[in-house]
């Protein structure tokens, strides 16, 4: 249980993180029924405090119970929103009251995409539920291996196009407050000083981004919480390998070296893969900067070093 | 890097990692140097930075110092106190002096070269790759990250004069969250005349320090003031804060802060005004505008 609930932890730690405009909900499963353990938020805190406090566990599993549960708990999601449910499922059956096939076709008129992390033995309703409405289905064999899988549900998946339905959202980016202001915060209903944001609607005190302004509704955001999901809008292009050095007379003799470290490359045998290659800029890379490039930095250093090669020019 | 690796324990906290990004921006700097009220060329800047360099060097024997210029058409590696050799064993301070300014030389006309006859300004501005270069930095950082368990503290110091480019923006956040991440501090000193959001944003998200001085004569106080102490000690200083960090989003139509405005759920696009269709990734919005009327309808009648 411990491993779990640690897991989870790291889980919407690292979701947050990756996905800064997005809300998770809890629901526990326990003795047959399933219960809401938190509201939709959107801060891991208040998640995390309600997921530490809880730790028995009794009783069978239910996964219609659940899946019912989400599906009235996800009706209030708007329709430009996606929605997803990630189970953590330990049990080898479901005592269910009616016909799980109804529930599921629910959820898949509900366009709920519903992925299963197992931690016993692969189980086929699990499976079942997983194919048909798009999601994963994947059992953990130790406690880092659950790690990874938990991780992997992270980053959001590509969008299935008759899902994704095209809104304009009216959205506030408000300012920051002068440090020494005195207000009374919508959130806490107390005064506070300095720091804080204000609704450039209402001209409410709020805490912290992002969030709903309490008085007037308008979603609060600051542009770096949109700019941290640009990256998964405009990803880096995968570099090409390049397994030996090239016997054409135009390079230069001069040993090379990675354009982003410049550590230099060439000293491994023949046969393995010695650095890459951008397909845009052409600049060599090794290896370590190919993976940091990918995984972190979502840039090339290569083509941000270049004034033609901008691939979302269009838009600037 | 050095022939013999220093024994561990000297690696204390105070052991820096500064990698400089400098703006050789010609287009800048020849405005700067033409304005009547600050008389300061590149030179007088080069005058000022390349002492602070050797202080930096001066006050750790185990300090490393990289600089990174970023051009108008390219980026690239200038100087790396790690594998800079010491002519005439002692006479260390000149020998950076020299090179740090032939190889600036050597950047310089071949930005100038790759960039002939095919720049166009916009609007007579013209901004520095300043995200090239910030992903170099931090690509060289994680070189050193993965150098051992002991390395210097790195940290960045952008010396940034040229207006922000909008067509950065995304790159330069993409590398501002891979150093908030890696915990690299963003330090920026903007010598030119209007605040860059760009590095007030960087500097905010790290934790770094934003300075805009306003005497570019005492420049080389300033930088030896402020950005000179290792990340240890500056809990023990008192260092400029954040006056104000701008965090409104710009629109992509008319590249104009807005603070209230309509963001596109697919592409995620800032616009002023409702449009018909999202001009980045091409979504319709006809259909949900015909919701919304439905909707301020109902709530009308109640």
């Amino acid at each position: 249980m411990a491993v779990v609930l640690k897991g989870a932890e790291t889980f919407i730690r690292e979701f947050f993180d990756q996905n800064p405009l997005s809300h998770i909900g809890l629901v526990i499963i326990k003795d047959g029924v399933a219960q809401r353990l938190t509201d939709l938020g959107g801060t891991p805190d208040s998640q995390i405090k309600a997921l530490m406090a809880k730790r028995e566990c009794s009783g069978d599993a239910s996964l219609q119970n659940a899946l019912e549960l989400v599906c009235d708990y996800l009706g209030q999601v708007p329709s430009y929103g996606h929605r997803e449910v990630l189970i953590l499922y330990s049990s080898l059956n479901t005592c269910d009251p009616r016909d799980i096939m109804e529930t599921i076709e629910k959820c898949k008129k509900d366009k709920i995409r519903c992925s299963v992390v197992g931690l016993s033995a692969e189980i086929y309703i699990c499976k079942y539920i997983c194919e048909e409405t798009g999601g994963s289905y994947t059992v953990a064999l130790d406690e880092s291996h659950f790690k990874e899988l938990l991780l992997e549900h992270a980053p959001p998946p590509a969008a299935i196009a008759e899902y994704a339905a095209a809104n304009l959202i009216k959205m506030g980016f408000p300012q920051r407050g002068a440090d020494g202001v005195i207000a009374i915060c919508s959130c806490h209903k107390e005064a506070k000083v300095g720091g804080g944001y204000t609704c450039p609607r209402c001209k409410a005190r709020v805490c912290e981004l992002p969030t709903e302004c309490r008085l007037c509704g308008l979603t609060l955001v600051s542009s770096p919480h949109l700019a941290r999901s640009y990256h998964h809008l405009f990803p880096v292009t995968p570099f090409n390998e390049v397994t030996s050095m090239p016997l054409n007379k135009t390079l230069r003799k001069t040993p090379q070296a990675c354009f982003g470290c410049q550590q230099s490359l060439g000293n491994q045998g023949s046969n393995s893969v010695l650095y890459v290659s951008c397909g845009k800029c052409n600049q060599l890379f090794c290896l370590d900067c190919d993976i940091y490039i990918h995984e972190s930095l979502h840039n090339c250093p290569g083509c941000e070093s270049q004034r033609e090669s901008r691939s979302y020019d269009a838009k600037a | 890097m050095a022939s013999s690796a220093p024994p561990p324990k000297l690696y204390t906290d105070d052991v820096s990692l500064i990698v400089i990004i400098l703006d050789t921006n010609p287009f800048f700097w020849g405005t700067l140097s033409n304005t009547s009220a600050s008389n300061f060329s590149f030179s007088k800047f080069l005058n000022h930075m390349i002492p602070f360099v050797n202080s930096l060097l001066l006050l750790n024997q185990l300090n490393h110092v990289v600089l990174i210029a970023a051009g108008v058409t390219s980026c690239g590696y200038i100087y790396d106190s790690a594998t800079a050799v010491a002519s005439d064993g002692g006479q260390k301070v000149p020998a950076v002096c020299s090179e740090i300014l032939s190889r600036l030389e050597e950047f310089v006309a071949k930005d100038q070269k790759l960039g002939n006859g095919d720049l166009r300004t916009v609007g007579g501005v013209m901004s520095s790759l300043f995200s090239g270069a910030l992903s170099l930095a931090l690509c060289y950082i994680q070189r050193v990250f993965r150098s051992g368990m002991q390395h210097p503290q790195p940290r960045i110091l952008c010396l940034q004069g040229s207006p922000d480019g909008p067509e950065q923006y995304v790159a330069v956040m993409n590398a501002i969250f891979s150093a908030q991440r890696s915990m690299v501090p963003i330090d920026s000193c903007v010598v030119g005349m209007q605040h860059s959001a760009f590095l007030q944003q960087a500097s905010y998200i790290t934790g770094g320090v934003y300075l805009k001085p306003q005497q570019l004569d005492g420049l080389f106080e300033y930088f030896t003031a402020v950005f000179a102490t290792d990340l240890q000690s500056r809990s023990f200083l008192q260092l400029p804060r954040p006056v104000g960090v701008d965090f409104r989003a710009s629109c992509f139509c008319h590249k104009k802060t807005i603070d209230m405005g309509y963001v596109c759920s697919v592409c995620l696009s800032i616009f002023c005004k409702p449009h018909k269709k999202c001009s980045t990734c091409g979504s319709d919005f006809s259909h949900s505008q015909n919701e919304q009327l439905d909707r301020k309808r109902k709530l009308s009648e109640v």
